[in-house]
């Protein structure tokens, strides 16, 4: 009936019922995969929040600069205005100290060091420290977003008061 | 080379009919199987595609279920507030059913504890190995120790008042009843069945009875304070007895 | 295009890497096909081939595979539930909530879990009927039997440490009541209920004690049971293939006294 090009292109019954199934059982696992990483993901987390109130800016006088720990920030009034880096040393995630005899962030798990805007001076970090987006609210507290990284001495990245 | 030996055993060789096994199993050993003549078929695919069929049908039933019924959550754990009725899970149901008529050394660590022990040793008794009908032998003597086990059985749960398993036991003797006026040549397919029935089929199918009984009973008829109520609203026959 | 899909598997498994790890092959002979059994560490319980009365669905309803089919149910919901599960008071709750309300598919698997659970001990009653009536727990078989009533316990305990984890109304008043019928032992019902608690009352450290023995010591336990209990199947030949007890068998037989070795 069929000729001998067409049979090369036919599936037989076996065949499809095979690809029948196993597509099946393919859409299955893919669906189950999807499902199965969506439930991984968790939809709430309970951890604090990001956004840090630091208090009045009175607090930081002119020059200054004062570390929180518990929330691993620095809170810096310079001449530009306020800014705040995270102190979390980017190599492997210590929590770096403010030298102020040498004028330098210093980190003491594996000896990097920083300067006041965050740029590595020596150490094996491989990146500046990064600048955290600062802004005061209605009430005039300084707050600091922890998850929300700006640009390093750009302009809108200082808060002036 | 030929010691006579004390027993002579013959077959039948018709090689068309299915091969059959014989034991010759010597006193005080256990039976086990060391080669097998009959059909066979492949493990993969028949036995192994069957079993994913029935695992997946399974599946789907029970991914039904869960997507149209929610699993039941009531309020935080309270230690001060008992809610009235406090129940166990429902296969404890029929126990907690018990314990209602029975202190709980009885109706929970003797009771269960003596129903383990017969499963257990259900096997290792040869009545039950060989299985003949109850009343097929010694006739008289099997239905007058049976007349004798209902009524003491009967009269404790009575004097109890465990109606919920009287009842069932009730039944259960009047099917033993009919068993043991019946034979293999009684008239009915029914009685010619019960006839052949042995023990532990009616000990067995005794205990089924009212383990679903008690269990159906402490689930849907048993309400605040342990109380007598019906799953459905309406006439009550046993409310507020 | 079909066959060109078709092409390419067959080339990768020809490969070198895909034979290291497939080493039987596949195929429709009875070899490759007995292969697949014997040279598989899941499957070589199994036997490679298998009496064809063993298939029959009448004899046994496939309970037995359908009671480990919810098992797996249980162990593949139930792993994933782990994750957002704390076992403390009263966070236990708080996570239940959690999983139906917050988590993606956390009703979902709440749900399959709870009801795969109701029928896992609905099934292994209904396989021990099933296999009593059909005489299945004849020599040589006695012990697989006793093992069996093992599993049901088993079942039945990890059941109930399940209902505790919830820790609402529910799981805390029934396993109040079941606690303290674990008390009415004689002589040693106290010292079993302090030690089933961890304390004196179901508080943290129970709701501890039955976490971990509901998710590791009686999983663990019936896996080990489980697996003696099928080779026990396999080393008694098979699965006991008669759908009926052995009185009826013997009564078909009694029938044709003509001869009476034929069994049916």
């Amino acid at each position: 009936m069929a000729d001998e090009t067409r049979k090369n292109d036919e599936v037989n019954r076996r065949q499809f019922f095979m690809r029948l199934g196993l597509g099946s059982l393919g859409i299955a696992a893919a669906g189950t995969a999807a499902f199965a990483y969506q439930y991984l993901e968790p939809n709430v987390l309970f951890e604090p929040s990001p956004v840090i109130n630091a208090g009045k800016p009175d607090h930081y006088p002119l020059g200054s600069v004062t570390i929180d720990v518990n929330s691993g920030i620095y809170i810096i009034h310079s001449e530009e205005g306020f800014f705040s880096l995270s102190a979390v040393c980017t190599h492997l995630g210590c929590m770096t100290a403010w030298k102020p005899e040498s004028n330098q962030i210093a980190c003491p798990c594996h000896g990097s060091k920083f300067e006041q805007n965050g740029k590595k001076i020596e150490g094996p970090a491989p990146k500046p420290l990064p600048w955290k987006r600062i802004w005061l609210n209605d009430d005039g507290d300084l707050l600091v977003d922890r998850s929300t990284d700006v640009p390093a001495l750009a302009r809108d990245s200082f808060v002036r008061v | 080379m030929a010691e006579s030996k004390d027993f002579i055993a013959t077959i039948d060789s018709n090689a068309k009919r299915s091969p059959r096994r014989i034991a010759f199993i010597t006193r005080r050993t256990s039976a086990q199987v060391k080669a097998e003549t009959e059909d066979q078929i492949q493990t993969f695919p028949e036995v192994l595609f069957r079993a994913a069929v029935a695992v997946m049908a399974l599946a789907v039933v029970l991914v039904w279920i869960a997507l149209l019924f929610n699993a039941p959550l009531e309020g935080l754990a309270d230690p001060s507030h008992t809610p009235n009725p406090a129940k166990a899970p429902w296969y404890f149901l029929g126990l907690q059913e018990m314990l209602h008529y029975f202190p709980p050394v009885v109706a929970g660590v003797l009771v269960p504890g003596l129903v383990v022990m017969a499963l257990i040793v259900i096997p290792y008794f040869k009545v039950n190995i060989e299985a003949d009908g109850l009343f097929l032998k010694d006739h008289q003597k099997r239905v007058r120790i049976f007349y004798l086990v209902v009524a003491v059985l009967s009269a404790f749960l009575a004097w109890f008042h465990v109606v919920v398993a009287l009842v069932p036991t009730l039944i259960m003797a009047a099917l033993m009843f009919v068993a043991s006026q019946s034979s293999p040549q009684s008239a009915s397919a029914f009685r010619r069945y019960l006839a052949a029935r042995p023990l532990s089929y009616w000990v067995m199918t005794w205990f089924l009875f009212e383990l679903v009984i008690l269990t159906a009973v402490g689930t849907l008829f048993r309400g605040p304070g342990w109380s007598p109520v019906c799953p459905w609203s309406g006439f009550c026959p046993w409310q507020g007895l | 295009m079909a066959k060109t899909v078709d092409q390419y598997f067959g080339d990768l498994r020809g490969t070198r890497v895909w034979r290291s790890i497939f080493r039987s092959g596949t195929g429709s002979s009875t070899l490759k096909r007995a292969l697949a059994i014997q040279q598989n560490v899941f499957l070589h319980l199994f036997s490679t081939k298998v009496r064809t009365r063993m298939l029959s669905f009448s004899a046994t309803w496939y309970l037995g595979t359908l009671t480990l089919g919810t098992f797996l149910i249980l162990v593949a919901t139930g792993i994933p539930l782990m994750f957002y599960y704390h076992p403390s008071v009263p966070q236990a709750y708080a996570d239940t909530k959690d999983l139906e309300f917050v988590v993606s598919s956390g009703l979902f698997l709440r749900n399959l879990h709870r009801w795969s659970a109701h029928a896992m001990v609905f099934l292994v009653f209904a396989h021990m009927f099933k296999v009593f009536y059909r005489g299945a727990y004849r020599p040589p078989r006695e012990f697989n039997w006793v093992i069996g009533v093992v599993l049901l316990l088993i079942t039945l305990l990890l059941s109930y440490t399940g209902y505790l984890l919830p820790w609402d109304q529910l799981a805390y008043w029934a396993i109040t009541v079941g606690s303290n019928i674990a008390s009415a032992v004689p002589i040693m019902g106290d010292k079993i209920h302090f030690l089933l608690l961890g304390g004196n009352a179901v508080n943290a450290n129970a709701l501890l004690r039955f976490y971990v023995l509901h998710c590791m010591i009686l999983p663990l336990s019936a896996m080990f049971f489980v697996a003696i209990h099928f080779w026990r199947i396999r080393k008694d030949g098979g699965l006991y293939s008669h759908p009926s007890e052995p009185a009826t068998v013997r009564a078909r037989a009694n029938s044709v006294p003509a001869n009476p070795m034929e069994a049916q």
